[in-house]
Order: structure tokens, then sequence, then C-alpha cells
């Protein structure tokens, strides 16, 4: 789906972008909260379950750019939540501030509808940069809202396969 | 169809850029009678009161991750509801780990389904639901 190009899109992008805009105030004052503390582990969580939200959405309308920052941003946020390093808390927040950023511009692209503008961002660089980081979290394995301890994410057709196998 | 139009179904995303994905594609499939709600902690609320006035909601969609009540938890007090314990009740996630599937599972979840998806896949979830 091409979400520049499709008229009756329209309206859902620009809801999309205005909730994501609300959603990047409450992660920049999340990243605020945990900049002045960084043993604040509980508002990473609360970073990861916000930033998931915008994932969801942003898949949904096919913007594959914020979904792939979103998607990075959330694993990480999860999985720091679950660390006491401070330094590296500390290293993991100003990424996160420059992920913030470039969510902004990404979405302004879109609001403006247009590929030459997304274009123009680096985007590449950045997701080099929060894959990196998400490495240093390689060993701790819940990365999403999970309640016990989880392994690989599943495709529909895992799921579809698991369902059945439990009676459904 | 083979379901009934006017089946009432009621939607609960904290997006509503989703309420409106996941509406359009119901409507699409033929689905008239929609309602949402923007948390697990509003929906809960509208399932009483339909279930009071004697209109019960026959069919909820629910994102699993929300910031008051979440999915399962809905989830949860639905199926402790007398009455509603076969309720249908589909799971929606941007991400299935495996462990959440058989916790939903556990809970009672009627089916899974994971973002993005297409009115295609969304119908084929809701016709092994009611089948």
């Amino acid at each position: 789906m091409n979400m520049f190009n499709d008229p009756s899109m329209k309206e859902i992008v620009n809801d999309f972008c205005d909730e994501a805009d609300s959603l990047f105030d409450q992660l920049e004052n999340s990243l605020t909260t945990i900049e002045e503390d960084p043993s604040n582990t509980k508002e990473l969580e609360k970073f990861g379950q916000v930033i998931d939200r915008i994932m969801g959405a942003a898949k949904s309308i096919g913007a594959s750019e914020i979904a792939t920052f979103c998607e990075l941003g959330k694993v990480i946020g999860y999985k720091s939540s679950q660390v006491t390093d401070v330094p590296l808390i500390e290293v993991v927040v100003a990424i996160l501030f420059d992920s913030l950023h470039m969510l902004r511009k990404m979405n302004q692209s879109l609001r403006e509808g247009s590929d030459k503008s997304m274009n123009k961002l680096n985007t590449k660089a950045f997701v080099t940069r929060l894959n990196w980081l998400s490495e240093k979290f390689k060993d701790i394995e819940r990365a999403s809202c999970a309640i016990e301890n989880t392994k690989a994410n599943l495709s529909q057709n895992s799921i579809d396969e698991l369902m059945k196998s439990l009676g459904l | 169809m083979a379901l009934k139009p006017d089946i009432k179904i009621l939607i609960v995303d904290d997006m509503s850029t989703m309420r409106k994905i996941i509406k359009n594609m119901l409507t699409q499939i033929g689905f008239t009678n929609i309602s949402e709600a923007d948390d697990g902690a509003t929906a809960w609320p509208m399932i009483q009161s339909a279930i009071k006035e004697g209109k019960p909601y026959e069919f909820i969609v629910s994102d699993w991750n929300m910031p008051q009540l979440s999915g399962l938890d809905l989830l949860k007090n639905v199926r402790a509801t007398p009455g509603l314990e076969k309720l249908p009740f589909l799971m929606i996630t941007a991400e299935a780990e495996q462990g959440n599937v058989v916790i939903a599972v556990k809970a009672g979840v009627s089916n899974f389904i994971v973002k993005p998806f297409s009115p295609q896949v969304l119908k084929e979830k809701i016709d092994r639901i009611f089948k």
C-alpha cells in the first residue's frame, strides 16, 4: 500500500499523524524523566508501551519506515527497562531522543504526502544505530508487554498453527 | 456473508487510526452495527451496560496493548462474567510472542490477528470464530 498516492487513505493518514505527534510528546516527556533519573526503569517500560502503539498503527497504514523505527525503539525501551547499568541507560536515552527527533521529521514528511521529503531523511543510518543499540540487549528476552517469559515472535501462520494445536 | 450484518460489534483500541481502519474493514466485509471504545477501561462499562439493556455485544475486536486496561485484562473480565463465557473475542496485536498467545488462549481468546492485516484475513478470522 502506498499511502502517498492513495486519496482514500489521506484521512486515515492525517489522523495517524495527529495521534503520532501527540504520542511523540508523551515519549519526549518519558525520555526527559529518564534523563533526570536513569534508574527510573518504569518510565522506560512506559516508553516501550507508547511507541508500541504507534508501531501497530504505522504498520497498518503502510508507513514502514516509521514502523521500523518504532519497532526498534520498542525493543530498546522494553529491554533497557530490565537493566540497571546507568551509563548504558544514558546512551539509550540520548539515542532515543535522536530517534524521536527523526520520527517527528518522518511523520511530518508523511503528513506532507511526499516521497521526496521522506527520501531526504537519512533513516538508514539511524536504523543502523538503533540496531547496534538493540544488540546491547540481546541477552534479554522480553521485548514487548509480555507478562511471562517469551520466546520468538510468531507470524500469523505460526499463530494459526499454535491456535489449532491448542484446539481453536 | 453468512453472519447477520447487524451483529453487535465493539472495537477496542486506544489508537483512533486503528479503530478507523478496523471499522472500515468490518464495513467492507458487510457489518453495520459497530461501536468503538478507546481503551479496555472504556469498553468494560459499555459491555456491562449493553448486558443490562438486554442488547449485549456479540463480538469484541480488541487490541492487546492499551494504557489503562489491556486487551488481556478486558478478556479476563469478559470471561469472568456469567453469560459472556463464550462471547467471541478477537485479539489484535502488533507482535505476537508465543508466550502471549498461550496466555491469551488460556484466558479464553477466540482468535488472534497480527497487525498489519487485510480485510480478507480479518474475514477469515471471523469466519473461523463463528463457524
